[in-house]
């Protein structure tokens, strides 16, 4: 199905994030930090709250991905383009559609071990009580796909510059807009700029809002496609932007 | 520059095709999907289904929700926003299943408008958020003639009780018509109606005056109720009947009632093994009066329930606390059950769902016998670890005998089953009357007796009755009697799912299946018994102690008067100090519990957060020490491979 070298390429990029202590470290403060906010002391923490579900653990996903995937994927392109071995890259019998699939594969598969880690998460809830497991897969699910989302917003800003820095931040932003789309005051404030039409455009554009109607344990397709297409077109803006930025 | 313009314009151009597809993929395929929840949260179920079926002529829903509004308010309301979606979702699919009958219209209502006006008009609920901005959540169903109905609101936390009460209604714009409820006890629990003020000044003539009791009153508000007379013949114009206490009713009552379910109507009836309310039936002496008695019983073993005689239902867990006199402290009695979600949430039954406090008193014990074309379904149960015990005469004023009676189980008792289907009667050669009234005779003889229900009813017993009474159902407050648990909603939800149609009696509660930490409420449990007990070993001291002063004061007399009074004052020091001993350990034992459950929580909070970065710290530095390895050795290799070359060369030089 997938080609030998994207294969091949996919299987480097993703044994390099554990060649370097950056990936560890990345990991490490995401499990540490989710693990944290479940429990954190308050209201609204897992074992005060006394429910035998993960909402309380899912509810912070966003938030931490917000941070974790620019990091992830700022060095995507950022620094290829900048040492130029992506050069050297592109000299190998390699396409730039390749390259670009196989990249966001690797580091979408290390999102995914990051996720992996949180399993003792599933053991807790099961030990404490009797949660509905079809919901909590679900809610892994769509954090894979939110991930995917994001990594390939990402993907596309690191392409975008040279500048990891830059890269970072400007993912940064970008999945705050995607992830907040459907928040009642950024609605107010799109409402006050646009007409309704594109506020209801607008707010169909909102990664949580999809993340939320997975999470809740209904898997509809609209929400399979809205991933899908979001992944699809990030992807092949970085695609594109890597063919005209060849040159320079 | 031209180039650059380009780009942005492609850039453009991609995002906009892409929210275009989105918008629109997501819009058209909203409708295919599936539901992973375990309580099936986002199906219809089928009795709602049928209902709909049923429609005929076109029905508006106007959904009321302030979106505007909700987006200027705080981030707090996204739970109503994602109920809001929730409700809508589940609208769409009613509107699916209507054949176009239904027509469902999204409002928001802003501001000083015609809507908001409406929405005012119709009776739904308003907040204020900000001075201008109001909010409205609820939803209006009008059909052609003019008859609309209204949820005022929808709660978040009512989410399991939605399609229930979407389908209801729905179903009273069908049938908007007052339903009529009939009453039939052998208790006073409906007097003639009587002001307050009158009942007043008869009581300060010291005449005796019987009330109605408040949740018959209760009922008066939604429904034309008619007292049945306990010597009737025929039972008319009643949608449902509500049986208290049966006892010592005539053979022609119990033949109106038999009669009555034949013809399709529904019974909710109220058994008890131990009615604490009716004192003059009980008789002097520790006597008992419990229903049903030998002419009910027949009618109730042709419905396959049965009340086990003398049993009852306890439960430890949810054993109440009270007192039976006031000289004693409260303790935990076995013959109070104080329901929490676990006696019903298990059945996700409408009548029931949603009663999470309620308190029954010597709750008796049903069984169910199979009977063809009827289908019984638990509705009220103690918890896993209830069981029946069986008691009699003085026993059952006694807590300690009652308590050294029972044990634990691991079934649940049912104290409340719904039964529909078709019935068979308990009189197929009908019922003698009395002689003396010979026209009515000939008449009689035209009825037909019915042998077998025309069409399904439905019957819900109950094992208690005296959780409906003021005692235990209402409290006293300075406004009238009030609302004291969910006794009262136990009974008008049997009722009103009664009067309803069997099919939105089989709408299920969506229910909320128990997620709370079973190893936690176990820890507190068991802290709370060791405490309690520890309480008491506290009273029995001081108890011993009262008994030692009260022998040293009979002893007492002018001679040893001073000696004793010294022993006392000794006893006395003794006493405190052993009390002092034994709060310590009560406060120890309270800690104990407190802190094991804190305990708990820590080592659950290091193993989510430190136990999987601690290993990939450990992998990463495992990994990368054998990298290192690997790569020295490589490095060895080539050098030495190196050095080899170069004694080889120096060899050929030297050749």
């Amino acid at each position: 199905m997938m080609a030998q070298v994207t294969k091949e390429l996919m299987i480097k990029e993703f044994k390099s994030y554990f060649k370097t202590p950056l990936g560890y470290v990345f990991l490490v403060i995401f499990l540490f930090g989710i693990g944290y906010l479940t429990f954190e002391p308050g209201r609204g923490s897992f074992f005060y709250m006394r429910e035998a579900s993960m909402s309380a653990f899912f509810r912070y996903i966003p938030w931490m991905f917000l941070f974790l995937i620019p990091a992830v994927s700022m060095k995507l392109w950022a620094e290829e383009r900048k040492s130029g071995s992506i050069e050297l890259l592109l000299t190998m019998p390699i396409t730039v559609k390749q390259a670009v699939i196989a990249k966001f594969l690797a580091s979408w598969g290390f999102i995914g071990l990051a996720l992996l880690g949180t399993t003792p998460m599933i053991f807790t809830v099961g030990y404490l009580g009797n949660p509905d497991f079809g919901v909590i897969t679900l809610g892994y699910l769509a954090s894979f796909l939110m991930a995917g989302a994001l990594l390939a917003v990402g993907g596309f800003f690191s392409a975008l510059t040279k500048n990891q820095v830059v890269s970072f931040i400007l993912t940064v932003v970008a999945c705050f807009v995607l992830i907040m789309a459907g928040s009642p005051p950024i609605l107010e404030f799109i409402s006050t700029l646009l007409p309704k039409y594109f506020v209801d455009l607008f707010e169909s554009l909102s990664v949580l809002n999809h993340f939320d109607s997975i999470e809740r344990g209904v898997f509809s397709l609209s929400n399979f496609w809205f991933f899908s297409v979001t992944i699809f077109f990030w992807l092949f803006g970085s695609i594109v932007l890597l063919n005209e930025n060849k040159a320079n | 520059m031209n180039n650059t313009n380009e780009k942005y314009l492609k850039i453009f151009l991609g995002l906009f095709s892409m929210t275009l597809m989105i918008y629109i993929g997501t819009t058209l395929l909203k409708r295919a999907r599936v539901d992973f929840t375990e309580e099936n949260l986002y199906t219809l179920s089928k009795g709602t289904k049928s209902i709909l079926s049923k429609l005929d002529s076109p029905i508006k829903l106007k959904l009321y929700y302030s979106k505007t509004a909700a987006n200027k308010g705080t981030e707090g309301l996204r739970a109503f926003n994602n109920h809001f979606l929730y409700v809508q979702d589940l609208l769409r699919q009613y509107t699916g299943h209507s054949r176009n009958n239904l027509n469902l219209e999204v409002i928001d209502p802003r501001p000083d408008t015609v809507e908001e006006e409406e929405a005012l008009a119709y009776g739904l609920k308003k907040f204020n958020l900000t001075e201008t901005e109001r909010y409205f959540f609820g939803l209006v169903a009008e059909n052609e003639s003019g008859t609309e109905k209204v949820i005022e609101f929808f709660d978040p936390n009512q989410k399991d009780k939605l399609e229930y009460d979407l389908t209801k209604l729905i179903y009273t714009v069908l049938n908007p018509q007052k339903k009529n409820i009939g009453i039939l006890s052998s208790l006073e629990v409906m007097t003639e109606d009587m002001n307050g003020y009158m009942a007043q000044i008869m009581r300060m003539q010291g005449k005796n005056v019987e009330e109605s009791w408040v949740v018959t009153k209760m009922l008066k508000e939604f429904y034309n109720v008619k007292k049945i007379e306990k010597s009737t013949d025929s039972i008319t114009g009643v949608d449902t009947l509500v049986i208290i206490h049966p006892k010592e009713f005539e053979e022609k009552t119990l033949f109106a009632i038999d009669q009555f379910v034949m013809k399709g109507g529904n019974l909710l009836v109220f058994v008890d093994p131990h009615a604490v309310v009716d004192r003059a039936g009980a008789g002097m002496h520790g006597g008992v009066s419990s229903s049903p008695d030998a002419g009910f019983k027949k009618l109730m073993d042709k419905w396959g329930v049965e009340l086990k005689a003398g049993e009852f239902a306890g439960d430890k867990h949810l054993s109440a606390s009270g007192q039976y006199n006031p000289n004693l402290p409260p303790s935990r009695l076995l013959a109070l059950i104080n329901c929490n979600e676990t006696c019903t949430s298990s059945f996700e039954d409408t009548v029931t769902s949603g009663v999470n406090n309620s308190l029954f008193v010597y709750p008796g014990v049903l069984k169910v016998s199979e009977v063809k074309g009827v289908k019984h379904t638990p509705i009220l149960s103690t918890s896993k670890k209830g069981n029946s015990y069986k008691a009699q005469g003085y026993e059952l004023n006694n807590p300690q005998a009652l308590w050294s009676k029972f044990s634990e189980g691991s079934e649940p008792v049912i104290m409340g089953y719904k039964s529909i289907g078709k019935f068979k009667t308990v009189f197929p050669e009908g019922v003698k009357l009395e002689e003396k009234d010979k026209d009515k005779k000939k008449k009689k003889e035209k009825v037909e007796i019915l042998k077998e229900s025309k069409k399904e009813s439905a019957i819900i017993v109950f094992s208690d009755i005296d959780f409906l009474t003021d005692q235990f159902a209402f409290k006293k407050s300075f406004l009238g009697p009030s609302v004291a648990n969910d006794n009262s909603t136990l009974f008008l939800n049997s009722v009103e799912a009664l009067s309803g149609d069997t099919d939105l009696l089989s709408v299920r509660s969506k229910g909320r299946i128990n997620r709370s930490f079973d190893v936690i409420n176990q820890i507190e449990f068991e802290a709370e018994k060791r405490t309690a007990d520890k309480v008491k070993e506290i009273n029995a001291s001081i108890a011993r102690f009262q008994s030692e002063l009260n022998q040293l004061g009979r002893k007492a007399n002018e001679g040893n008067i001073a000696i004793l009074q010294n022993e006392g004052i000794k006893k006395k020091k003794e006493l405190a100090k052993q009390i002092a001993i034994l709060k310590k350990e009560l406060r120890a034992v309270k800690r104990e519990g407190r802190e094991k459950i804190e305990g708990i929580g820590k080592i659950f909070q290091y193993i989510n957060t430190l136990l999987v970065p601690l290993l990939v710290i450990g992998f990463g530095l495992y990994y990368s020490k054998k990298r290192k390895r690997l790569m020295q050795g490589q490095r060895k290799r080539a050098d030495s491979n190196s050095s080899k070359n170069n004694t080889s060369k120096l060899v050929e030089a030297k050749e």
